[in-house]
């Protein structure tokens, strides 16, 4: 369907809920005239009008510059109800709960890390688990599975490996509040428990990368981001405890209340957030936003061990300190500014990144000045950035910002396109190491597979909801 | 198409098929799963273990949906392919069917994670029913 566009600014964009019946509020999409045509050919638009047609919607339905299409909720979409009689949306979180990136700075120059890059991608892969139904390292048993699903990372921290000084450098401290086990399928833990620690398949990964660009010296030099030094970022998410818990939900939210839903599409279930289904949800959510936490935790905490025993030198050494850990799919209670005054509000983000602006309460007192940072990974192969939240991006979006790329080639696509091509050579070509076990992962991978990701964090910028502080230039992936 | 293929979309992929009734839209939706997973036409396969599958939902998307999440959770979790259906009863709103396993040939060669309701709808035409599923991948 076409739809009538009021352009804001040239990096805004919205359908006005005048112009169709159904909605309830406007939709507003973050987009250059480029992106806003690719969303419209992929019917992406139409998810976020979707959205803007739910009741109680607070303010409006969002998109970020990195809009895709995604089951019901567009991927990029941003939408916020009120915390004590507002709707939670199953399909507004995402299959991979807390799938998220994390950020380790260092002191370590890219110089000295080529000399050692290929024995750090083989002690990683050799190491962590990846690609499909790896098990983990970790036997648990029940119960210790129970603690870090409540504890997420700080039951790492506190009972494995890590620093607790690391905790506030992880969104919501790494844990949310979870003690309702039963709420929790049997399915949820059978196929969660041999997957804590592991890094999955798809477009997960850890790579090395070199701080290649500082655009701005200050929050750089607050996040402790050097130029020409090495940086570690992980992205993994809640493996399949958290497609299970969203499938369960999506099951329980369709019995309770699809005969009385009006949805346009299925996938856009969802029950209010007081209700006894929606609660459970929720504890379900936090169980496996935990879930993800103490996952990147202990990714980190055996990356950090490989290179002290490569470069023989303890972490403080090495200066291996962690920047950030946030979520890109996840659904948080938050308190923003509407229309004034103070709301307590259920923000869903799907393939969105919180962005709080500087002075913001809840972000870590070492960054209050400069803002929380935004973690926006690329391709592999292509540039990684670092943003900041802004006051604008606080009153323009709920403090939420892009996620990534997204993908432009399918994956069968991806493959037949690099069918002649040595992808690791190529790579390697660019100074990019490729490490993985699976080939065919590494086609559907390729860089060419993904959008730009320097358009989407140039209209990220432009529309002055983050503000760039680094680039990041991958020089070892692991792959799942 | 066939009874049944394998399609993708931008960022996952899914399966169509079809079938003169409900048994024959479910054994198809199960064979082109095989196919996107295990990558092969039917085989002649003579599983010897079997598994027992009822479900009961509010209509045949429902059913499709919790029949494949089945379906996947046992070639991830206990690495065993279904490759045969006895039924017991099918309609739209039930399935009850022995599953006759064999052991997963190799691992999958899609990493899927859920069945999705994204845009499902079993629709009839011509006397034949089909349905389109997308896989979280």
């Amino acid at each position: 369907m076409a739809r009538n566009f009021e352009k804001i600014s040239p990096w805004r964009w919205r359908v006005d809920r005048s112009t169709d019946r159904a909605m309830t509020a406007d939709a507003e999409i973050f987009a250059s005239q480029e992106i806003l045509q690719q969303a419209q050919d992929d019917a992406s638009i139409e998810q976020v009008v979707n959205v803007a047609c739910l009741p109680g919607l607070v303010g409006n339905s969002l998109a970020m510059p990195d809009i895709h299409y995604g089951y019901g909720f567009c991927i990029g979409g941003v939408a916020a109800f009120a915390a004590d009689d507002g709707l939670v949306l199953p399909g507004g979180v995402g299959y991979d709960i807390n799938c998220g990136v994390r950020l380790l700075a260092s002191s370590i120059p890219a110089g000295e890390f080529a000399a050692v890059a290929e024995s750090v991608g083989y002690a990683i892969l050799q190491r962590i688990p990846t690609g499909l139904t790896p098990r983990s390292n970790y036997r648990l048993n029940k119960k210790e599975f129970l603690r870090i699903l409540s504890g997420g990372a700080r039951e790492i921290v506190n009972n494995f490996s890590g620093r607790a000084a690391d905790l506030v450098f992880i969104e919501s401290g790494g844990c949310l509040p979870f003690d309702t086990p039963g709420v929790i399928s049997p399915k949820a833990y059978e196929r969660g428990g041999p997957q804590v620690g592991s890094l999955g398949s798809g477009n997960h990964f850890i790579e090395v990368q070199a701080v290649e660009e500082i655009y701005d010296p200050q929050a750089a030099l607050v996040y402790g981001l050097e130029k020409g030094n090495i940086a570690i970022m992980i992205h993994t998410g809640s493996r399949g405890f958290g497609h299970q818990v969203a499938s369960d939900y999506i099951e329980t939210f369709r019995k309770k209340n699809l005969g009385r839903l009006r949805l346009k599409d299925p996938q856009l279930v969802h029950a209010a957030i007081r209700s006894p289904e929606g609660r459970n949800y929720l504890q379900a959510l936090n169980a496996a936003s935990n879930f993800a936490w103490a996952n990147r935790q202990l990714l980190q905490e055996d990356i950090v061990a490989i290179l002290e025993r490569i470069f023989s030198q303890g972490r403080e050494k090495l200066g291996l300190e962690l920047v950030y850990d946030q979520a890109h799919n996840i659904a948080k209670f938050e308190k923003h500014l509407v229309a004034g005054n103070m709301a307590s509000l259920l923000v869903h983000r799907k393939g969105a990144t919180r962005a709080f602006p500087p002075g913001h309460a809840d972000v870590a007192e070492k960054y209050r000045q400069v803002g929380q940072p935004v973690l926006i990974p690329g391709s592999m192969g292509s540039r990684s950035y670092v943003l900041r939240g802004t006051a604008r991006g606080a009153e323009l979006t709920f403090a939420s910002s892009a996620h990534g790329a997204g993908r432009r080639l399918s994956r069968h696509q991806a493959v037949k396109f690099s069918a002649q091509t040595d992808v690791r050579e190529c790579l390697k070509k660019n100074g990019v190491l490729v490490f993985s076990h699976s080939e065919q992962g590494l086609r559907e991978e390729i860089p060419e597979a993904y959008k730009n990701i320097d358009d989407v964090v140039a209209v990220t910028e432009a529309s002055g909801i983050s503000e760039k502080v680094a680039r990041l230039r991958p020089l070892l992936v692991i792959k799942g | 198409m066939g009874n049944y293929e394998i399609f993708a979309t931008t960022a996952d992929m899914g399966i169509r098929f079809k079938g003169r009734d409900f048994r024959g839209l479910y054994e198809n939706a199960l064979a082109g799963l095989n196919l996107l997973l295990f990558g092969s036409r039917r085989r002649k396969i003579h599983g010897h273990e079997s598994a027992y599958f009822s479900y009961c939902g509010d209509g045949p998307e429902n059913v499709l949906v919790n029949f494949l999440a089945e379906i996947l959770s046992l070639a991830y979790q206990k690495k065993k392919q279904v490759v045969a259906l006895a039924f017991v009863h099918a309609d739209g709103c039930r399935l009850e069917a022995r599953l006759q396993l064999a052991p997963c040939p190799f691992e999958p060669k899609v990493d899927i994670k859920s069945a999705t309701y994204h845009n499902l709808r079993v629709q009839e035409h011509n006397g034949m029913k089909s349905a389109a599923v997308v896989f979280d991948v």
